[in-house]
């Protein structure tokens, strides 16, 4: 602690010297020593000030080398240099002075400085002067993002200045933008501020709503009745409104010594301890204070007596109330700013809330076509065998599994992509042919004993998957290009992997439709499905048609296991979470037909992402609500929302 | 037909019976940890972790002359099953020590077993406190050694005014939650400003939330997510995250279950900067934590990682051997008289002492996250002492834990009376 | 009737009589009232299979008599159990904040008291109040009354809907697993009032009863036996009458039960009921000597589980039910509590942790393919010329 004090002295000391003569870099460095190697946000302002103020050419990349962790210390006498790693593990350093190489070093003769991302703010703040006008266009990139991060009233000048000069499109709009942004808050002229506001009016970016929102930032204000405070009024407030409650309104009251503070349960228990004369309190034997009237009654006799501050009635707080007034007061002084602000800030709302619902039915949708995906093979096999297939879940774990497998030998994650689907679906439909054939083919007659059959190998699968893969999730990584998000505007936004499942789950629907309607087995499968006895003789072979119908089922199953995998996990229980759903899908969609699956996964998607809006901290609400309406809409169609009619509609 | 399932019961009651009569110097140590099931995907590397430690300290002879016998169950991610299971280590196995569990709800399914049958259970994991067992050494964080000190480099360091608190709904993320909205407004940070949200377990669908926390924004603050999720989930978080390209600068996360064994389940290029808090990274750069790391390298596999509860485990163990040999004996009460003010080093450097609350005092570590899955120290604090009990709570703030001086887990500092001697379940 | 009814039925005395010295058994061999040979672990797992046997012969009823697959008893089950427990928590924790509380100066008030258990219970999760489903958690009477009223209700609101619109076969397994599931998630939440994901503990802990497990853990046993004897009697009695008949009937041919005049949908509704009330029994006894009841319990795989013990055990009989519910939760926990020897091939050794679950799951399949009659049918093999109906 004393060779720290004594450091910061001798900081001073020098920082405070040295202005005179021309100094080093180094010399300022170890000037901020101890500052910079304490490397906390609320110490470091003064080092990163003295580094920034210095007027040093270097200085950019010295800060810019402590910002990217790149700064190293050498132990032997704490200078600081900007350091890369070797080959070999060992570091290179590098004079920030003269650029020029020192040595390299081994790690443990070094210490890394590492600031945490708080201090990398600020010094990223601190670059934004170097960096607004650097030649570099990603340099520049940067210091607007430092700018949008934490605007300051001192960077709108820079900033100002920068804008002429600047010549790429994009970051001279992003510069215009945020020069307007921060003409609201800082400009000093209150015409312009208005004048930014009001052109701006509608805009539905987050940053232009979190500009003008600590504008409109209130305080509320209590004043006798009759009074009216000073400052820019939002409004008037009438305690027990929803702005402000009673309670609160009367604790206003106490805060500002306007009225009694009302007694808490302990204060009065306290009160009536403190008051114990020979097993009595104000008369009443102790033992008999075991209710709340009783203690009530014995603490207004103590009160009575003057020994303890009297109760706080109803009628008193109601008396308090309206002898005072309640305003809320902005922060902000100028009346037309906030005036501005308000009518931009509504008009902006109002889009707000629209984008938002097409933002939720973006959202229902992506919900809608993975349940869709989840479901389709489902669909093939329970809805147009008949034929319960429990193991579905495990055919999508197997899915994703084969997904994470190809990508252990094949880096490249796009062309892993390409060779993982069709071979999750060839691996798929060969477990499903061999289902269909080892179990399933002898339980046609009985679709309550395929349930737990399937159920059996269904957590055999999944055990023999823990035993294979162990337990932990496995990562299947998406190519870079499914990366980030699909951006409309601040709010809208979806992100490309959902996209690309979403266009997976119309390509499947597409494929399905097309084998049913265009092709033999789609004709076969249709027949053998409404008559199989008929169909045989028609020269169809049952057998082989249910064989390749499970087998397609089970892998288009795969493949949804490679997109759920993409976007979600890969463990051996990723089946489990969507069985039920899928299920769920089918029955409601109605069974026998893709078009009703599709409207199942439709109505249970947009159905939960419904609830979740309405009751935004309780996902788990919107599940169980989702059930509780799937078994009433089977009351009503018990059918599904499509059902077939004829005789497929038959058990 | 009867008799088949009497035969196979009594069969299978000789079968359990039998080895507690055998009388030799064998010291059992029990494992409590689920090996299929959900938990499994993180308690499985528990059970391999004690595994290890037995066999090491096999190898250096056993303790007081004795060969140690670890005992596994699987209590199958079933929280009855965990009463029964530990009822079975105790009673048929006869087991000197259980080193168990990981979620709360087991550790309070199998509390009253091991209170009712004096068992001494060590658990490994960071959990929500309220509550003190004199059953039960407590060798994860508690919320005043995780989630206090990173709320704390949320406001002080990042400058953040207005939280996310996200969890998985069950009773860790609840009362930690519960704890830390107390402490953030004694902060004074007002309730509209702090944001929670609960999801089931295993949760995939994530799109909305994440647009939720970055709409906070919007009113100018600057937003932070203290992240509670469980498990799995965390995958589908921190791809939705990725995806809507919300980078640590804009809005930082930090994570009180995620460690490297979760993070090795997902590509973390996109998610470099992102925060964790635990007493222990892989990434610690001492020579005690690169002997374990390799040792346990060279058993499980080049591609593993180690993780907070593991370390927990070690610093547990050795102080529970170290017990043993101080005590010359593996019985329960002396080996706890003898717990107190045992210390350990920690692999992160610093020592471990245990304390008569039956915490341990840990350095608090926060660390960023790297591309290679693995996270960068940025902060690392003195050696913190855990709290039973939380100040932060009206009804905790006046609770004190202390089993050597007070004997009394739940004793009312105001009252200076014990609440009740068992603990709460 | 009684009396012609066992005569007919010399399995059920069978049954009985085995049960009785099976109890019996136990009960000398048990550390709390015999000669110490089977531990009290053994005890509360054999207690507890004895009340999985007790919804197995429910199942059995519902499915193997009526030939509807229920994948949601588990559910009934469940309710069962949160009915007692939330009196044993509620009582536990009273006689807790009591004690606690009279050591202060002034004698506690009943509002005192009320926020202390509600602190007590709730404070895990993060609330100090008492949900409105509390209100009779102060009353055993009325609590243990619950035990069989809210499983039936639910199970006659869900039947009654179910069964009018003529949902049927795989679509009302489908139904009755969503019912399970969206309680399960219900209970999941915090919201539900009954501590979310957390549940309700420490059950096994009797309020104001001194008696150490080992004691306890026989009562519980004995209750369960008697349970089971009841429930069994009760079922075979329901089984061979006329009633038998039309559920038979409806399970063999439902259209031509319905054109011979009979009510399909209120048999089918009586049988749901029925079998809801006896699971809620079942849990209200099984969940006190587990300890511990939450959400997790009602999960929809538990139900499938029951399912599947009733399959291998042989539906259509009710010993059959009893049969596989014993010997696979049994076999289960044997396997799964690392007692079974690992099995060292050489190249690679088997531990049954890991692979017994692999095991089952194939035995399942076997059992449907080439044994739906299951291991009840072995029993009928040994008792020749007994066979009564059943058969599917």
């Amino acid at each position: 602690m004393k060779t720290m004090l004594l450091t910061v002295l001798s900081a001073l000391f020098l920082c405070h010297g040295g202005t005179a003569q021309a100094q080093t870099v180094q010399d300022i460095l170890q000037s901020q020593r101890a500052l910079i190697e304490q490397s906390s946000r609320r110490t470091i302002g003064p080092a990163i000030d003295a580094i920034a103020d210095s007027g040093l050419a270097q200085m950019q990349s010295v800060l810019e080398a402590w910002q990217a962790k790149d700064m190293w210390q050498r132990l032997e006498d704490g200078f600081f240099f900007a350091a890369h790693k070797t080959a070999d593990g060992s570091y290179e350093l590098t004079d920030f002075e003269s650029g020029a190489v020192i040595g390299t070093y081994p790690k443990d003769a070094l210490a890394q400085i590492k600031p945490n991302s708080g201090i990398r703010a600020m010094i990223a703040t601190a670059l934004v002067r170097f960096q607004l006008s650097d030649p570099d266009m990603a340099r520049r990139g940067e210091a607007l993002d430092s700018i949008a991060r934490n605007p300051e009233a001192g960077l709108l000048g820079p900033l100002r200045a920068a804008i002429p000069s600047e010549k790429d499109p994009t970051l001279l709009a992003r510069k215009l933008r945020l020069e307007r942004l921060m003409t609201m808050s800082y400009d000093t002229d209150t015409a312009a501020r208005v004048a930014a506001i009001t052109a701006m009016a509608g805009d539905l970016g987050v940053d232009f709503r979190a500009t003008l929102n600590p504008i409109l930032t209130t305080r509320i204000v209590v004043a006798d009745a009759g009074v009216t405070p000073e400052g820019n009024i939002a409004a008037t407030l009438v305690p027990g409104e929803a702005a402000l409650s009673r309670d609160a309104a009367y604790a206003l009251l106490v805060e500002a010594d306007k009225a009694q503070p009302v007694l808490t349960p302990d204060a009065r228990d306290a009160g009536l301890e403190a008051h114990i004369e020979s097993g009595r309190i104000a008369g009443t034997p102790i033992a008999k204070l075991d209710t709340e009237t009783a203690r009530d009654a014995a603490y207004g006799a103590l009160a009575a007596k003057g020994l303890v501050p009297l109760l706080v009635h109803p009628p008193d707080i109601d008396a308090s109330l309206a002898n005072h007034q309640f305003f809320s007061i902005y922060h902000e002084p100028s009346q037309q700013v906030t005036e501005a602000a308000e009518a931009a800030l509504a008009k902006s709302q109002s889009r707000v809330v629209a984008s938002q619902a097409i933002d939720l039915g973006l959202d229902a949708l992506s919900l809608a076509s993975i349940y869709f995906l989840a479901a389709i093979g489902l669909a093939i096999t329970f809805g147009v065998m008949g034929v319960i297939n429990m193991a579905h879940g495990e055919f999508i774990m197997m899915g994703a599994y084969t997904g994470y497998v190809v990508q252990q030998f094949v880096p490249n994650h796009t062309a892993s992509i390409l060779v993982a689907v069709p071979l999750a679906f060839a691996v798929t439909f060969a477990a499903g042919v061999a289902l269909e054939r080892l179990v399933i083919r002898w339980l046609y007659h009985r679709p309550l004993e395929t349930l737990l059959a399937t159920f059996g190998v269904s957590i055999a699968l999944q055990q023999l998957a823990k035993n294979i893969f162990g337990t932990q999730a496995r990562p299947l990584t998406a190519p870079s290009w499914l990366d980030g998000a699909w951006v409309i505007n601040d709010v809208v936004s979806i992100s490309y992997i959902r996209i690309a499942i979403f266009v997976l789950a119309l390509m499947f629907m597409g494929l399905f439709v097309f084998i049913m309607k265009r092709t033999r087995l789609g004709l076969e499968t249709r027949a053998v499905t409404q008559n199989p006895r008929m169909a045989a003789g028609m020269g169809i072979n049952p057998d082989r048609v249910n064989m390749l119908t499970f087998g397609l089922g089970s892998g288009i199953a795969g493949i949804a296991g490679v997109a759920i995998g993409l976007f979600a996990k890969v463990t051996s229980e990723m089946g489990g979470d969507y069985i039920v759903q899928s299920f769920m899908t089918v029955v409601v969609g109605g069974v026998g037909n893709i078009w009703g699956t599709l409207a199942g996964a439709l109505m249970i998607g947009g159905f939960q992402k419904g609830v979740e809006w309405l009751n935004p901290s309780n996902t788990l609400a919107a599940q169980t609500y989702m059930i509780v309406f799937i078994i009433i809409f089977i009351q009503f169609r018990p059918r599904g929302i499509i059902a077939l009619r004829g005789r497929a509609a038959g058990d | 037909m009867k008799t088949k399932t009497l035969a196979l019961a009594a069969a299978l009651s000789m079968g359990a019976a039998l080895p507690a009569m055998a009388q030799d110097c064998t010291i059992k140590v029990g494992v409590l940890h689920s090996l299929s099931g959900t938990m499994a995907i993180s308690e499985t590397t528990l059970k391999d972790t004690m595994l290890m430690l037995v066999e090491q300290q096999n190898e250096k002879g056993g303790v007081i002359g004795c060969k140690l016998e670890a005992v596994v169950v699987d209590p199958a991610s079933d929280w009855p099953l965990f009463a029964e299971k530990a009822r079975e280590l105790l009673t048929v196995h006869d087991v000197d020590v259980i080193f168990g569990n990981w979620t709360s709800v087991s550790r309070k399914s199998v509390l009253p077993v091991i209170e009712e049958l004096n068992g001494l259970l060590f658990y490994p994991v960071q959990y929500e406190g309220e509550e003190s067992s004199k059953n039960v050494f407590y060798t994860g964080a508690a919320p005043n050694q995780q989630a206090i000190p990173a709320t704390d480099y949320f406001l002080e360091e990042l400058g953040i005014e207005k939280f996310a608190l996200l969890g998985t709904d069950y009773v860790y993320p609840r009362t930690t939650n519960n704890i830390l909205e107390s402490y953030l407004q004694s902060k004074g940070i007002a309730a509209e400003d702090i944001f929670v949200n609960y999801t089931p377990f295993g949760h995939a669908d994530w799109s909305k939330i994440v647009a939720d926390v970055v709409a906070l924004g919007a009113d100018g603050k600057r937003v932070g997510v203290i992240s509670t999720i469980n498990g799995d989930a965390n995958i589908g978080f921190y791809k939705e995250l990725a995806a809507a390209g919300v980078s640590a600068d804009d809005i930082p996360v930090v994570a009180f279950s995620v460690g490297e064994e979760e993070l090795s389940g997902l590509d973390t290029s996109n998610l470099v900067g992102h925060l964790a808090a635990w007493n222990y990274f892989q990434s610690a750069d001492t020579p005690a934590n690169a002997e374990w790391i390799a040792a346990w390298k060279a058993r499980m596999g080049e591609e593993r990682v180690t993780n907070d509860p593991m370390e927990a485990h070690y610093i547990g163990f050795n102080m529970w051997v170290n017990a043993v040999t101080a005590a010359k004996s593996a019985d329960v009460d002396a080996v706890r008289a003898a717990m107190y003010g045992q210390e350990f080093p920690n692999l992160t450097g610093g020592t471990a002492v245990m304390l008569p609350n039956h915490h341990l005092s840990k350095p608090v570590l926060i660390g960023e996250i790297t591309a290679d899955g693995q996270f960068d120290i940025i902060s690392q604090t003195t050696e913190v002492p855990g709290d039973a009990w939380t100040d932060y709570l009206p009804a905790s703030a006046v609770l004190k834990s202390d089993w050597k001086d007070l004997g009394c887990g739940m004793y009312n500092t105001e009252t200076a009376s014990c609440v009740q001697l068992l603990s709460n379940y | 009737m009684n009396r012609s009814f066992i005569a007919r039925n010399p399995s059920v005395l069978v049954f009985l009589a085995l049960l009785a010295l099976f109890t019996l058994v136990v009960s000398v061999l048990s550390e709390g009232f015999g000669i110490g040979l089977v531990s009290t672990s053994f005890v509360k797992t054999l207690g507890k299979t004895l009340c999985l046997c007790l919804i197995a012969v429910a199942m059995d009823l519902i499915w193997g008599y009526a030939g509807i697959l229920s994948l949601g008893h588990f559910a009934f089950f469940g309710l069962g159990g949160y009915m007692i427990g939330m009196w044993l928590m509620y009582e536990r924790t009273r006689q807790i904040v009591v004690s606690s509380l009279s050591e202060g100066v002034l004698p506690p008030t009943p509002e005192e008291i009320e926020t202390g258990i509600a602190g007590q219970i709730f404070g895990v999760v993060g609330s100090a109040d008492f949900p409105l489903i509390w209100a009779f958690a102060d009353s055993l009477v009325i609590q243990l009354a619950l035990v069989v009223l809210v499983p039936g209700i639910l199970a006659l609101v869900f039947g009654w809907l179910a069964f009018r619109s003529r949902v049927t076969g795989v679509y009302l397994s489908i139904l009755t697993q969503a019912m399970t599931l969206g309680l399960s998630l219900y209970l999941f939440q915090n919201a539900s009032g009954l501590r979310g994901n957390n549940g309700l503990s420490g059950l096994q802990n009797l309020p104001g009863v001194s008696a150490p497990q080992s004691v306890v853990s026989m009562w519980f046993f004995w209750a369960s036996a008697l349970a089971l004897a009841l429930g069994y009697l009760l079922v075979a009695w329901v089984v061979s009458g006329k009633f038998g008949s039309v559920i038979r009937g409806i399970r063999d041919n439902e259209a031509r039960v319905r054109f011979l005049g009979y009510s399909v949908e209120s048999y089918k509704l009586a049988v749901f009921t029925l079998t809801a009330c006896l699971s809620g029994i079942a849990g209200a006894l099984y969940y006190p000597q587990a300890g511990i009841i939450n959400p997790a319990e009602v999960a929809p795989i538990a139900s499938i589980y029951l399912a599947v013990w009733v399959a291998i055990g042989g539906r259509g009989r009710l010993y059959g039910a009893v049969i596989g519910a014993a010997f696979v939760s049994l076999v289960s926990s044997w396997f799964t509590g690392g007692q079974a020897p690992d099995i060292n091939l050489g190249f690679y050794t088997i531990q049954w942790v890991d692979w017994w679950l692999i095991l089952l799951g194939l035995s399942f399949v076997l059992v449907t393919l080439f044994a739906p009659s299951g291991m009840g049918g072995l029993v009928d093999l040994l008792m020749r010329g007994k066979k009564r109906g059943g058969n599917t």
